[in-house]
């Protein structure tokens, strides 16, 4: 098959640069909006018509994002809570993934399926009431525990995917040999599997750093992760749309940057069957 | 890291012996599992019990059997949810599917800056949900939004968007539809990267248009891609909630109160645990009814080797 | 301390009638500082020094000048404040929350008195401030407090009389009206509620994009509007021996008013608007008249934020069929019972509601102080972005001030269901099916509620 444009005739290429325009530009605009809605003052922002290019651009909105919240913080709780879930499910979820693979271990397999499914907020009475009972309510641990609801399942389930495709010889030929369960893991099918963590751990980390309810009610002001911390940033005067489109780039810039740079990665992963949560 | 060490050395075994004793292996999963058992086994368990108690956070704890889910047999609110989930799941699974594969079509074809577009393409995918959200509010806005100018440039009247009852699940699944067609894109390119040449070479000397060929060779062949993208989209369409949550708290009234609306509704407003606890237990009981097909599919498809 | 107890015996006085004559009269009729009667006796504000205290406030334009007052009060006290503003539907969520836990990270919290008073008092989230008021040692003698307003002091104070919060803020809902429009088309400000829909009527200009009457159309934020026009009918939501009066034929009179107002002459899209959309629409010069609170004022005389500075005329919520009232709102401070700091706490609410700080509120148009001194200074009109028919406003609807909301427990649910009935009204359905409907879901609640 050719992937070449076929076809004769100037109108099939117009037909289809239309094609290429319409899928592309939803996708673009939105956040060219985004940045013109961050780089205006509050008078041009909510001009009708509306005022397409900041003139002359501002960074008062960001000036102010940092001024009146402790953006700082939020990020670094960020960095801590997403950072310490995609840390501690490498370290569970990446021999489970072995375990359950070559133990075929099908029946567990379908659990963690299905808790990949579960709507995280159905994880939230409970533990909500286990916190408070604990007093943890407010603290980076309680956020970071629940985040192991998202990191844990989808870590494993991507490793499943990965070890279930190397071979099993490799390992046979290695304890002929003399090597231990564990050896043959970590120096043998670890290796090998190491596009699989690497998978793994992106799309836990957009994940858990894209979660946004875990925060608005475990939270505390002083664990509050920044996607409620944006939602929080909604001022008292009028629709403050200026500071807000600010700070929703601000949030969303590190996954965007992730995705752009790991999207082969990423792409692998999906196709390993790695839901949202 | 120490249970792992407690995996004893293997003794002189043979690979045979080694694959009739797969037990071994489960030890590596045992962390995980305990922390699994931890913090997804036991909330799981907790709310099953949670559902038969009437629990008002500040109140007393008392057991009462099924009147929770007796309640919410008749809880007009919670019925209403259940069928406006399925509506809007419906539409955002059709929609991205729909665009998706044409998407998938068109990437899959050589252009100039084929990958810088398909980059930009998939950025909303992963974009953080809550602020894609509040800029879709300000561009939603009835008369100060940027949408409803851009209409007027076209020659159309302003749409209300989320501020209409008869309107908002239709913009909410716009936003969805946004959000999630890479996602689609993706998988179905994924299956058209693996088609065979030949049907198509023997089609273009038997002349078939490229709609033919489509219809008639690709589709059958990528239809197993699209059915897994199926069965994702109506998972994540199903568990939506930030979005929603986020652009309208389910207004206008209750307009777009989908499940997990009402759930955190019921929890986290009014504080009423035991009955917020009963929902999750129906919501849970969709959702494993769906994960099933989901598996039985995968198992059918291999989509995961 | 007579003084004093006799305020509080009057203060509490099993009244569900919540007028508030109070922060008005004190424009008449100021209090007579009594400080002196105190002692003249140094107060040492040093005493916790070196401690750290945390405050979670509502985000508006007072916890604005909280936090702006902050360094003074560090360096008056040497005490640290660590505060947080938190958008109101999620404060109240968070003060649910970590009260509930028994473990608040907070030592201060502020209060909506119309949705969280009797919560508070249900969960014993509050230490009583009386025994500190009555600690020489604790209050200053400049403190004053009998300079509250009595009403005020009546809304926080709960039915037992134990006192949990410090009034600090007080709500009057009101019309803002842009007396630019009012000219252009020869409309004089509504003296009755059936003129007010004639005005709306005449100032409606779709074409032009201008509403002639926006107000708050979103479930549960919608229910105030309602409200205030029952109290047109001189009745409140629910009755002071606690039974729902939301099917009366009132009720549903005030529920056709919502419908015609928010469907006749308000902007497309209201059914979603809560305050800050109402304010930008007509901040921006695209309605005519806007029913809320005159704490809102803030941003209207500010020229980088609005296009209508100095147009903004403030009228008195109009007089309906049977009665002329306007509702009432009001927010307190308090401080947890299970804190540690629970004196340091206590300075602070001291000096955040002393005498200069209320002014300084009013001043900003940032609201009604609790503190009747605030509204019987001529300096506060002075040094003021707003004009005379402001303050003339804040008076006026203070002697006719009633509450807005019941006092009940379930102030969230009421608001979602009956929020949502009204919003329902919007769409075309029917008044008086939906207020029943509503009616009949949320007794259940109510009841239950009232069984402990």
């Amino acid at each position: 098959m050719s992937n070449r444009v076929e076809g004769s005739g100037i109108w099939r290429k117009i037909g289809f640069g239309a094609s290429v325009f319409a899928l592309v530009s939803p996708a673009i605009l939105v956040f060219l909006w985004m940045i013109s809605l961050s780089l205006k003052n509050e008078l041009d922002n909510t001009a009708f018509p509306p005022v397409f290019i900041p003139n002359p651009p501002t960074l008062a909105n960001y000036v102010d994002v940092f001024e009146k919240n402790n953006f700082l913080l939020y990020f670094w709780n960020s960095i801590l809570v997403t950072g310490g879930a995609v840390f501690i499910g490498l370290l569970v979820g990446v021999p489970a993934g072995y375990g359950i693979a070559r133990s075929k271990a099908y029946k567990t397999a379908i659990m963690i399926l299905i808790a990949r499914m579960t709507p995280a907020l159905s994880y939230l009475i409970p533990l909500f009431l286990v916190f408070q009972i604990l007093g943890l309510i407010g603290s980076i641990w309680a956020l970071l525990i629940t985040h192991l609801v998202i990191t844990v399942p989808i870590i494993v389930w991507v490793m499943i995917g990965y070890f279930e495709g190397i071979p099993q010889e490799l390992e046979d030929a290695a304890y002929v040999d003399g090597a231990t369960l564990w050896q043959s893991f970590r120096y043998i099918a670890m290796p090998l599997a190491r596009p699989g963590m690497m998978v793994g751990a992106i799309l836990a980390f957009i994940f858990s750093w894209n979660n946004f309810v875990f925060s608005v009610v475990l939270g505390g002001k002083n664990s509050r992760t920044l996607p409620s911390a944006v939602y929080n940033s909604l001022t008292f005067e009028q629709i403050s749309w200026g500071p807000l489109a600010a700070a929703a780039l601000l949030v969303t810039l590190p996954v965007i940057v992730l995705t752009v740079a790991a999207q082969r990665e990423i792409v692998a992963g999906l196709s390993a069957g790695g839901l949202k949560d | 890291m120490t249970t792992l060490d407690l995996v004893e050395p293997v003794r002189a075994s043979t690979p045979v012996e080694q694959k009739l004793a797969p037990r071994r292996y489960f030890l590596f999963a045992l962390p995980a599992l305990v922390l699994i058992a931890g913090v997804i086994i036991l909330p799981w368990l907790f709310t099953l019990v949670m559902s038969v108690m009437e629990f008002k956070v500040g109140g007393a704890v008392e057991f009462i059997g099924f009147q929770n889910f007796i309640k919410l047999a008749t809880d007009a609110r919670f019925i209403e949810s259940i069928g406006r989930t399925f509506w809007f799941t419906a539409l955002a699974v059709f929609f991205p599917i729909l665009l998706g594969t044409w998407a998938a079509v068109i990437f899959h074809r050589e252009f100039p800056w084929r990958g810088v577009l398909r980059t930009v393409f998939i950025m909303p995918m992963m974009a953080t949900p809550v602020a894609v959200a509040l800029v879709w509010t300000m561009m939603f806005h009835p008369q100060l939004g940027v949408l409803n100018y851009l209409l007027s440039l076209i020659g159309l009247p302003p749409f209300a968007w989320v501020y209409d009852p008869n309107t908002v699940i239709f913009t909410l699944m716009l936003v969805e539809v946004w959000h999630w067609t890479p996602l689609v894109m993706l998988i179905v390119l994924g299956g058209m990267a693996a088609l065979p040449t030949d049907p198509y070479d023997s089609a273009t000397i038997d002349g078939a248009t490229n709609w033919q060929m489509f219809r008639f060779i690709t589709l059958p062949l990528i239809l197993p891609y699209i059915m897994v993208a199926v069965v994702i989209r109506t998972i994540d369409a199903l568990k939506v909630f930030d979005t929603i949550f986020v652009i309208t708290q389910g207004g206008p009234g209750t307009a777009s109160e989908t499940l997990n609306i009402f759930l955190y509704l019921q929890a986290f407003q009014f504080f009423n645990l035991g009955y917020a606890s009963a929902v999750v237990v129906v919501f849970f009981v969709i959702i494993v009814a769906l994960s099933l097909l989901l598996l039985s599919l995968r198992q059918k498809l291999k989509w995961n080797t | 301390m007579s003084d004093f107890a006799k305020r509080s015996d009057f203060a509490s006085r099993p009244s569900r009638r919540l007028f508030v004559g109070g922060a008005a009269a004190g424009v008449a009729a100021p209090f007579v500082l009594r400080s002196e009667a105190l002692g003249q006796s140094a107060f040492n504000w040093k005493k916790f020094a070196g401690t750290k205290i945390d405050a979670m406030l509502v985000k508006n334009p007072r916890s604005d000048l909280l936090q702006a007052h902050e360094k003074e009060f560090t360096a008056l006290t040497g005490i640290e404040v660590s505060s947080e503003q938190i958008p109101e539907q999620q404060q109240r969520q968070k003060a649910m929350i970590e009260f509930t836990s028994g473990k608040p990270t907070f030592d201060v919290c502020m209060v909506a008195l119309h949705v969280q008073k009797r919560l508070a008092a249900k969960g014993k989230w509050l230490d009583d401030l009386r025994p500190y008021l009555a600690d020489a040692s604790l209050t200053s003698p400049d403190f004053d407090f009998a300079d509250f307003a009595a009403g005020a002091v009546g809304f926080g104070r709960q039915a037992d009389g134990t006192l949990d919060t410090l009034p600090h803020f007080i709500d009057f809902w009101m019309i803002y009206y842009n007396k630019e429009m009012f000219e252009q088309k020869g409309v004089t400000y509504p003296k009755t509620m059936d003129e007010l829909i004639v005005a709306a009527g005449k100032l409606n200009d779709p074409a032009k994009g201008v509403a002639g009457f926006v107000s708050r159309g979103l479930k549960n934020a919608n229910i105030p509007v309602w409200t205030s026009w029952m109290l047109g009918q001189g009745m409140e939501t629910v009755s002071a021996t606690g039974q729902l009066q939301t099917d009366t034929p009132e009720a549903i009179w005030a529920g056709e008013m919502y419908k015609r107002m928010n469907r006749e002459f308000a902007p497309p899209g209201t059914v979603g608007f809560n305050w800050n959309e109402c304010q930008t629409t007509f901040m921006q010069g695209r309605a005519a008249m806007w029913l809320d609170g005159i704490g809102f004022a803030t941003p209207l005389e500010d020229p980088t934020k609005s296009r209508i500075v100095g147009k903004v005329g403030y009228g008195v919520t109009p007089p309906g069929p049977k009665g002329h009232h306007s509702a009432l709102f009001g927010d307190g401070m308090g401080i947890s019972r299970t804190s540690t700091k629970k004196q340091a706490a206590w300075l602070y609410l001291q000096f955040m509601c002393n005498k200069g700080n209320q002014l300084a509120m009013l001043k900003a148009g940032a609201g009604s102080p609790g503190r009747s001194s605030a509204l019987a200074n001529p300096a506060a009109q002075e040094g003021s972005r707003f004009n005379k028919e402001y303050f003339e406003c804040l008076a006026a609807s203070g002697k006719i001030a009633r509450a807005g909301l019941p006092q009940i427990i379930p102030v969230t649910e009421f608001r979602d269901v009956f929020g949502v009935g009204l919003t329902n009204t919007l769409s075309g359905a029917d008044v008086a099916t939906e207020l029943k409907k509503a009616t009949e879901a949320f007794k259940p609640v109510l009841e239950k509620s009232e069984q402990g």
